[in-house]
């Protein structure tokens, strides 16, 4: 073999030897995933929340078979707004983007919706008086990252020095988890945050977050919506799985996704054929979820700070206003927890409203009172398909979340915000990305 | 970057005198590496709304600089900085998605060839550590939360393999067409599937393996002396 063909031959040879396995990795390759399922089945999914919707949005989009059974008389779960209270719309549950880099944060910019920053400044109820700042940085709870213990945030706020005049303040932070700081775990509530990811910037819709859902993922699914309808049992014993709700009607599915608030798995509303193994039903009950209310308080005039932080009775109220195009002061007191649970106890919403005022009225000498308009009471809590505000992490919980989420014989599979393993629990995308999870692992299923 | 590239230009000129041979590659690189793949196709698949797809991480550029010690043998050793570029754009209804992907790889190599036997032919192992930078742009601007532009980064090892054949142009100067096999088992990339999925661990590793393949043309200054 001459010099030329030596180099003529290798070269045929090398580029060859890289080009057609090249060539065949790229066709291999599909730029996404499980588009060509010949899945003809079809999917029931229970619950129409965020992660509800958001699986039937993705199920839509393969072109799936489904159809979403929705307890209540509305779908959005602890999504909603209210008209008419003020010259703009107020988001009765999830209210607050929190962060941007997260898949509603990509919707967003892809339907160019609206939002603003909400950079408001807090002022704090402390030691009866409102105060800019705390005498300790409070953040110093958050820095921590090693050696924290498995016990209360309350208690470990105690033992990092944070005394009985934080009380209402450390509340707070626990409520902003949706739990009561005695009951929450300061190592899981850190350790879990660990994986958030998605920014530390609040954003508020100039509609509402409802308005978004209903605009941009309800549209294409809502006949595959039955409202109304309360699914009593789950039989996955046979090849098909057959679901009866309250009125003794059957419906059958090869396939189920369960995106029910955790409360309703904890408090077994749904009976499984054959019944859950302890595990599961052991994992939902370590996942907590507390009470929770929003209350809207309209005024005369706006005497009220941006974000009043420490109250005795509501630990967090903020200006509904900003980042809202219109003029009505509203003032959100949102109350989590213990606060929430004693509120509700208190029997009805003018008493509730009674006593959200009279600590407005102690923080700004009567005024409260004196400019008070209206006000409108969303209780979460006694919500019957809902029970509570969000889950959080227990003490002593452990990998509940991991164990609650895992799918039940290829044939139920589980979403929810409460069934978000990567740190966005509690959040309106965390439940979508479970969506869009279970959709993925049910697809997974059928192709393994 | 412009700091490494001077420095090391600046390495070869004083040690050129040491040196048996100084290379300057370029190429185009074939990419796969698995749980990048992942993180994409979810992307893909979690955002229906997205009618052109996000391309995979598979085609780049890359450009390499390999300085040769002197050596009487036929196995020579050197050292090798190469960087690659890969981009991933996807264009939809206002958005536009543009990843960055830019790697380095710093390596040893061992360089054989033997005139008499295998003719032109060289082939080269290098060894190697890799690592990588990956931005997300959106709509032509940085994609900036929380006041800082969305990215990730890689570090781990790879091995590759380079066959080339001399072409004699000049005196001391030669190029040679030459294919090239890498193969990185671990790259440690925590944040990859944040910034492509915004999410964290839920559809792909926090490591990935990574396979490559090169072809291009190398260019050689030979010191004969």
């Amino acid at each position: 073999m001459n010099r030329l063909k030596f180099i003529k031959y290798s070269s045929i040879l090398s580029i060859g030897g890289m080009l057609i396995p090249s060539a065949f990795l790229s066709a291999c390759r599909k730029e996404s995933i499980l588009d060509d399922t010949s899945f003809t089945g079809k999917v029931i999914i229970i619950g129409a929340g965020a992660a509800g919707l958001y699986a039937g949005y993705i199920l839509k989009s393969k072109g799936i078979d489904f159809q979403i059974l929705e307890a209540s008389d509305t779908y959005g779960g602890r999504l909603g707004k209210v008209e008419g209270f003020a010259d703009y719309p107020l988001d009765l549950g999830a209210q607050w983007l929190h962060g941007q880099n997260n898949i509603i944060g990509d919707l967003i910019h892809q339907t160019n919706t609206k939002i603003t920053l909400d950079d408001s400044d807090e002022k704090f109820w402390f030691n009866n008086q409102l105060v800019n700042t705390l005498p300790k940085d409070i953040n110093a709870l958050f820095t921590r990252e090693e050696n924290v213990p498995d016990i209360s945030f309350k208690d470990f706020a105690i033992q990092e020095g944070f005394g009985s005049e934080y009380a209402n303040i450390v509340e707070n932070i626990a409520g902003d988890s949706g739990a009561a700081a005695s009951r929450i775990s300061a190592y899981w509530k850190i350790t879990e945050e660990e994986n958030w990811i998605s920014g530390d910037e609040d954003f508020k819709f100039q509609e509402t977050y409802f308005d978004f859902f209903d605009k941009h993922i309800v549209t294409s699914i809502r006949e595959h919506i039955s409202l109304n309808t309360i699914v009593n049992t789950i039989d996955y014993s046979k090849d098909k799985i057959e679901i009866t709700d309250s009125n003794n009607l059957k419906y059958t599915a090869d396939k189920v996704i369960i995106a029910v608030p955790i409360t309703i798995l904890k408090s077994s509303d749904i009976t499984f054929t054959p019944a859950l193994a302890t595990s599961k039903t052991t994992a939902f009950s370590k996942i907590g979820m507390d009470a929770g209310m929003k209350v809207f308080l309209k005024f005369s005039t706006n005497f009220y700070d941006e974000n009043i932080i420490g109250g005795s009775i509501c630990a967090a109220y903020a200006d509904e206003k900003i980042g809202k195009t219109g003029n009505s002061n509203v003032l959100l007191a949102f109350i989590m927890g213990d606060q929430a649970a004693h509120l509700t106890s208190l029997g009805s919403d003018s008493a509730i409203t009674n006593a959200l005022l009279q600590e407005l009225d102690e923080m700004y000498d009567g005024q409260a009172t004196a400019s008070f308009i209206s006000s409108y009471v969303q209780n979460w809590t006694t919500k019957p398909f809902i029970r509570g505000a969000y889950s959080y992490s227990t003490v002593g919980m452990g990998d509940a979340r991991k164990i609650a989420a895992e799918s039940i014989d290829k044939k139920i599979y589980f979403a929810g915000e409460a069934m978000n393993l990567n740190g966005h629990h509690q959040t309106v995308f965390g439940a979508a990305e479970t969506g869009y999870r279970e959709v993925m692992n049910l697809l997974n299923d059928l192709s393994s | 970057m412009k700091n490494i590239l001077s420095i090391l230009i600046c390495f070869f000129c004083i040690t050129k005198i040491h040196a048996q041979e100084l290379k300057g590659d370029l190429s185009y690189q074939y990419m796969y590496a698995k749980q990048w793949d992942k993180a994409i196709q979810t992307y893909n698949f979690s955002r229906p709304t997205i009618t052109n797809k996000q391309p995979l991480f598979m085609h780049g550029a890359s450009i390499s600089l390999s300085y040769i010690f002197k050596s009487p043998k036929h196995l020579k050793h050197g050292i090798l900085l190469s960087y690659s570029n890969f981009y991933s754009k996807a264009t939809n209804l206002n958005s536009s998605n543009l990843l960055v992907l830019h790697f380095m790889k710093l390596g040893y190599l061992m360089h054989y060839e033997n005139t008499e036997k295998m003719k032109g032919l060289y082939i080269e192992a290098i060894f190697g550590a890799n690592s990588s930078a990956l931005y997300r742009n959106l709509n032509q601007s940085a994609f900036i939360y929380d006041d800082t532009h969305s990215k990730a980064f890689s570090i781990g090892a790879e091995a590759s393999l380079k066959i080339g054949y001399y072409i004699k142009l000049k005196n001391n100067f030669y190029i040679s067409p030459f294919v090239c096999f890498a193969y990185a088992p671990y790259v440690y990339s925590p944040n990859t599937e944040v910034v492509i999925n915004q999410t964290k661990s839920l559809s792909s590793k926090n490591w990935t393996s990574i396979l490559n393949t090169q072809i291009g043309m190398a260019f050689h200054f030979k010191n004969n002396q």
